[in-house]
């Protein structure tokens, strides 16, 4: 559909194909520009690499890398062999799928709205106050919601009660757990999220619109066919990338939120690996439960990326 | 946008739209303004009255006590300097390898691609990654702030991607008028992509603002902390965290007032929420205007 | 395309190659230790006003010992090297100090990281001596084993034999411990609620309950609503002792580990534990306790005796003091303060039903200050490090620390500290520096002036020392314990807080003790009780 077409493709024979020296010799530049962000990768991101094997030992700070002692598939053999795992499992991709559902088209859909909007100061201001939440600190939202949704005199309760009789105890029911997760989750970062759309809206092309409308399309359809079409791809990207991270859960939020009365719903891996830190000394175990999320982050992105290749997408490559 | 092209103003859609959007705006803010109103309140009234919109006993003692030591002013310097220079080492690194890799016919391309992905998923950690740190002697530099993370690899390859979509039909013009790779990223492919670069911009700028793992991490000098580092701490101190309740035996370490907790968290969002008008325009710009047909 | 498996191939030799190249690279930088600081080793002689330890060979000063201290700060504000306390130190202790503040929020961390890198201080404060990554760098030979010299300085020596096995490893003491109150914990309460209702102070547990049952029922801030209830529990860390831990000593169960017939016993499987949580339902049942106490907040849970909601809270008893100082600011605020009456009082705890009061203890102590054996490479050096820490248990230098300079940062009046109220300047030149007073044998600093309540409460910590139940396993490090502890703690701790909220009832927790048993429990109870015979 676009980008510029592979010269191979088009070649019948090897001969017309350029030579390797030559091509490095036309792209020279690029391969200047690629120079420092692959140095920063090499550096930064692939020497520091082999603390991936630290999941196969014991390690102790103070001895180092060399003197801990190999354990193996140790870590792993504990991490499944857990009686919990299945229930950490469920909790983490509930979770995740949850997210998924709901918040991840929150904020397609407030990009959307506020690209219909027409008065330029009210855009701007709804863009500004909605960016807000992004960056109080989770700390502070638990003790919002915790006087929010409190038995004890908060308002949501007190509502509940005035109008019939009964209070309902949010924050230790395990049933509504997962919605406050999600509802805490959109009101803090459906604004921020709204950004990259807008982006991409913004790069939409005016004629488009006008075309459109000499067709004689209404709104509903200008957005259908023009409007959605246009951030497919950043939707696309932005849903293969989450899927890497299917089994993370925003550990902050949810260990503000765990008490023992809905652990049964609330412990996810990354709560789960937290508490273990505390007896354990986190290194090896962490890195081990890593190490397995980010090897299902894997399968998750490959699968997504193929599919979307399927569907004609541009996908990640 | 095409505002001009839409049918007439005012239909339930339009009217429904507006009124949703501005509750959830409020419902956004009023949290916030909450906050601000508390840090110009005293511990007491916080205390009695829990939330409020205008306090009662108006006073101005957080801020002063926040600001009678340069601490917390040094620190607002130090995180300004690592947002800003930071942020520009990011643009610098991310935007030049999305350049390179937005371009198919590149040789080698997917195996760099492959291993970017790759550090997207599986990392070192935090104790490798200090000990590159340290064997590169920038510990308790502010280098150690603003190099380690210089690309976002998501980041990096959502501007590949946008750079994709930049018409071919342009380079193949420019080209022809004997226009070099970099002046093509330079001249053409960067001033069309502004709103995403804006965008990534804001994010980079916001991600060195909120951050505070790294300077726990790797500054040792205390005059170097950025502000989100002594922001947290303050938070924090108040919350009780669990665990720590046992350091604060009570005569040693009295937990701050409520009221200078929210001045901490005022101070500390602000200036980073000042950013984004500034950045506004940028976000709006139609951006092709026709430049290429077909 | 069949590119993609050249390609997938081409990948792979370049990570592995990477892999290998950074893992030799890591290997040689993994855990070198590069010296921390060079102090001066000079044989025998003392600093000037040191005490008593070698024999003074000759008279010739000594050169200022040069120390890097690393300890946890608190607030934003922090001492600098060369604040004036800080000087008044280091002249007193012909020392050239550095402070190494780090926020106390991620000093596990930074610990950890210091660890790995090998650059330790001279003095590293140790937030938890049974990490295991410190008990692995202390088995390793990273810390000096200080117990041997102990003995040979004056106030060191006069460490609590308890303490310092609470804070081994392995029996060895590998750092100084920081002492704190043992007998910390007890109940503080609204006295004026208690004169309101005409009770005396609880003697018993039927007291207690009689005390809530009143603070309920009886309207004691007398402004006509039945908005208050009797006690405040808040969600359970488990490590400073919360309410419930407390309150269980009272019915004679054990603090963690009982003894019966010589062996060690968990303390839910013993029927006073049971009784205790029983009560704890009844108190939760009847609405004498706050019944969100599983999620409230633990920043704000002095709010509600503050506010004139509840009455009681069962915790450390300095709690009371700062409890009153609010009430005081509220009230001042509202005009309404009687700043020399004290609304809260404190007791140690209540009887049980054999008349005996049982007090639970704290550790003892909270940290340890270790000596690396990177930074200090001598033992010339490590006496002269002794002697520095020795030293900060003088009485002038306790006082140094804790409160600063006479006549900058406090003044005297018969004897007490009057603080200055320039609390920006005590932040920064003072507070945090008594992050280093180990307190060993005791607090013989100034004080403020104290107020009768605050005279009550350290009375009431030094006289429930006699009645403190220790844990016997306290300085036990259990394998198992490190591989599924918190996972075990979970299911006694979600059990006995179902069971208060009536989630599940008695079957259901036995239901628990026996999982609990299954899953790792019975090697952990092996195991300790492996650990404890080895101890007899």
């Amino acid at each position: 559909m676009n980008g510029v077409t592979e010269l191979k493709g088009l070649q019948p024979s090897k001969s017309y194909r350029p030579s390797v020296m030559s091509r490095l010799k036309r792209d020279r530049w690029l391969y200047i520009l690629l120079l420092p962000g692959l140095l920063y990768f090499l550096i930064f991101k692939y020497v520091p690499m082999w603390g991936v094997l630290l999941a196969f030992k014991n390690y102790q700070p103070y001895s180092g890398f060399i003197k801990s002692a190999w354990v193996g598939i140790d870590h792993f053999r504990l991490f499944f062999s857990n009686p919990e795992f299945y229930m950490l499992l469920r909790n983490t991709l509930l979770l995740s799928f949850y997210n998924l559902l709901f918040f991840f088209p929150a904020p397609i859909i407030l990009a959307l709205l506020l690209n219909e909007v027409r008065i330029m100061l009210f855009k701007r201001a709804v863009q500004t106050m909605i960016y807000v939440p992004h960056f109080i600190s989770m700390v502070i939202v638990a003790s919002m919601t915790y006087l929010f949704l409190t038995t004890n005199g908060g308002p949501v309760n007190e509502l509940l009660f005035s109008y019939t009789g009964n209070k309902i105890e949010f924050l230790a029911s395990p049933d509504w757990f997962r919605p406050i997760i999600i509802l805490q989750t959109i009101w803090k970062e459906c604004g921020w999220g709204t950004i990259i759309f807008l982006a991409a809206l913004a790069s939409v092309d005016v004629e488009q619109y006008e075309a459109a409308i000499m067709d004689g399309a209404n709104r509903w359809r200008q957005m259908w066919h023009i409007t959605l079409p246009s951030i497919r791809s950043t939707i696309i990207i932005l849903l293969i990338l989450r899927l890497g991270n299917v089994l993370e859960n925003g550990f902050e939020q949810i260990y503000l939120l765990l008490n023992p009365l809905n652990r049964s719903v609330a412990e996810v891996f990354d709560t789960y690996v937290y508490f273990m830190g505390i007896t354990q000394g986190a290194f090896s175990y962490s890195t081990a439960v890593g190490l397995f999320k980010s090897v299902v982050g894997v399968i998750f992105v490959v699968g997504a990326n193929y599919l979307a290749k399927r569907f004609g997408q541009s996908g990640l490559y | 946008m095409a505002k001009t092209y839409r049918t007439v103003p005012g239909t339930v859609f339009d009217v429904s739209n507006y009124i949703f959007l501005t509750l959830f705006a409020l419902a956004a803010v009023v949290p916030f303004i909450f906050i601000i109103s508390g840090s110009f309140a005293t511990d007491a009234e916080i205390t009695k009255r829990a939330v409020f919109l205008i306090p009662k006993t108006f006073t101005l003692a957080a801020y002063e006590f926040i600001f009678s030591t340069s601490t917390v002013s040094k620190s607002i310097g130090v995180s300004i300097y690592i947002t800003v220079v930071g942020t520009v080492i990011n643009l610098f690194f991310t935007i030049t390898m999305a350049y390179a890799l937005a371009r198919r016919s590149l040789m080698g391309r997917n195996v760099v691609l492959n291993m970017v992905i790759f550090t997207m998923l599986f990392s070192g950690g935090m104790i490798p990654t200090y000990l590159v740190i340290r064997e590169l002697h920038l510990l308790d530099t502010y280098w150690a702030l603003m190099l380690p993370g210089a690309i976002s690899a998501f980041n990096l390859i959502i501007i590949k991607n946008f750079f994709q979509e930049l018409p071919p039909g342009l380079e193949e013009a420019a080209k022809i008028d004997g226009c070099s790779e970099i002046g093509l990223l330079w001249r053409i492919a960067l001033p069309l992509s502004m709103p995403v670069i804006a965008t990534f911009t804001l994010f980079y700028a916001v991600g060195h603002w909120n951050d505070f793992f790294a300077s726990l991490l790797y500054i040792n000098d205390p005059t170097k902390w950025p502000l989100q580092v002594l922001l947290r701490q303050i938070v924090l101190l108040s919350q009780a965290a669990a665990g720590d309740l046992s350091m604060m035996d009570p005569d040693f370490v009295k937990p701050p007032d409520q009221s200078i907790k929210m001045a901490v968290i005022v101070v500390g969002t602000v200036p980073i929420l000042c950013v984004y008008p500034f950045l506004q325009k940028h976000f709006a710009k139609g951006v092709l205007l026709g430049s290429v047909k077909g | 395309m069949h590119q993609s498996r050249k390609r997938m191939k081409r990948l792979t030799a370049l990570l592995l190659t990477f892999v290998m190249s950074a893992a030799m690279l890591a290997a040689c930088s993994g855990s070198g230790s590069s010296g921390g600081n060079s102090g001066n080793t000079n044989k025998n002689t003392e600093p000037p006003a040191a005490s008593t330890n070698a024999p003074a060979e000759t008279e010739k000063p000594l050169d200022p010992l040069k120390i890097n201290i690393m300890l946890p700060i608190f607030k934003t504000n922090y001492p600098k090297d060369d604040s004036p306390v800080a000087a008044e130190l280091e002249k007193l202790t012909n020392t050239d100090i550095h402070f190494e503040w780090v926020p106390n929020a991620s000093y596990t961390d930074k610990f950890n990281i210091t660890l790995a890198s090998g650059k330790l201080p001279t003095i590293i404060y140790v937030p938890d001596v049974k990490s295991p990554s410190f008990v692995n760098a202390a088995k390793d030979g990273a810390f000096w084993e200080i117990g041997p010299y102990l003995k040979d300085y004056k106030n060191l020596s006069g460490a609590n034999e308890v303490i310092l096995n609470n804070s081994s490893v392995d029996g060895k003491n590998y750092g100084i411990y920081r002492g704190r109150n043992l007998a910390r914990n007890g109940i503080y309460f609204r006295q004026d609620w208690l004169d309101q209702v005409g009770l005396p102070v609880p003697e018993t547990i039927d007291d207690f309950y009689n005390m809530l049952k009143a603070f309920k029922e009886q309207d004691p801030d007398q402004n006509g609503k039945p908005d208050t209830y009797g006690m405040v529990l808040v969600k359970w860390t488990g490590q400073w002792a919360s309410g419930f831990d407390v309150m269980k000593l009272w019915f004679g169960a054990p603090n963690k580990w009982g003894v019966k017939d010589g062996s060690l016993v968990p303390e839910f499987q013993t029927e006073e534990y049971m009784e205790a949580l029983r009560f704890m339902k009844k108190l939760y049942d009847e609405k004498l306790i706050n019944q969100d106490f599983a999620i409230m907040d633990s920043g704000i849970w002095t709010d509600p005796i503050v506010n004139n909601q509840a009455g009681v809270i069962v915790d450390v008893v300095d709690g009371a003091a700062r409890v009153d100082d609010r009430i005081h600011a509220a009230l001042a605020a509202e005009g309404k303060d009687q700043p020399d009456v004290h609304y809260m009082n404190v007791t140690g705890g209540v009887k049980g039903a054999d008349g005996q009061l049982r007090v639970l203890p704290t550790s003892g102590f909270a940290g340890m200050l270790a000596i690396p054996k990177s930074a200090v490479k001598t033992e010339e050096e490590l006496k002269r490090v002794l002697t520095f820490i020795d030293q900060l248990s003088e009485p002038e230098l306790q006082t140094l620390l804790n409160f600063g300079i006479e006549g900058t940062h406090y003044t005297l009046e018969d004897d007490y500290i009057v603080r200055n109220t320039d609390t920006v300047l005590i932040e920064s030149e003072v507070e945090g520096l008594n992050q280093m007073l180990t307190f060993i044998p005791q607090d013989m600093a100034k004080t403020v002036k104290q107020t009768p309540l605050r005279i009550k409460q350290t009375e009431l910590m030094l006289e429930n020392i006699q009645y403190i139940v220790g844990n016997p396993a306290e300085p036990f490090i259990s394998q198992v314990y490190t591989e599924k502890g918190a996972q075990l703690d979970n299911i006694i701790n979600d059990a006995r807080i179902k069971f208060i909220v009536g989630q599940t009832d008695e079957a259901g927790f036995k239901a628990a003790v026996d999982l609990w048993l299954k899953s790792g429990g019975t090697d952990l109870v092996n195991e300790m009780n492996q650990l404890y015979a080895a101890t007899k």
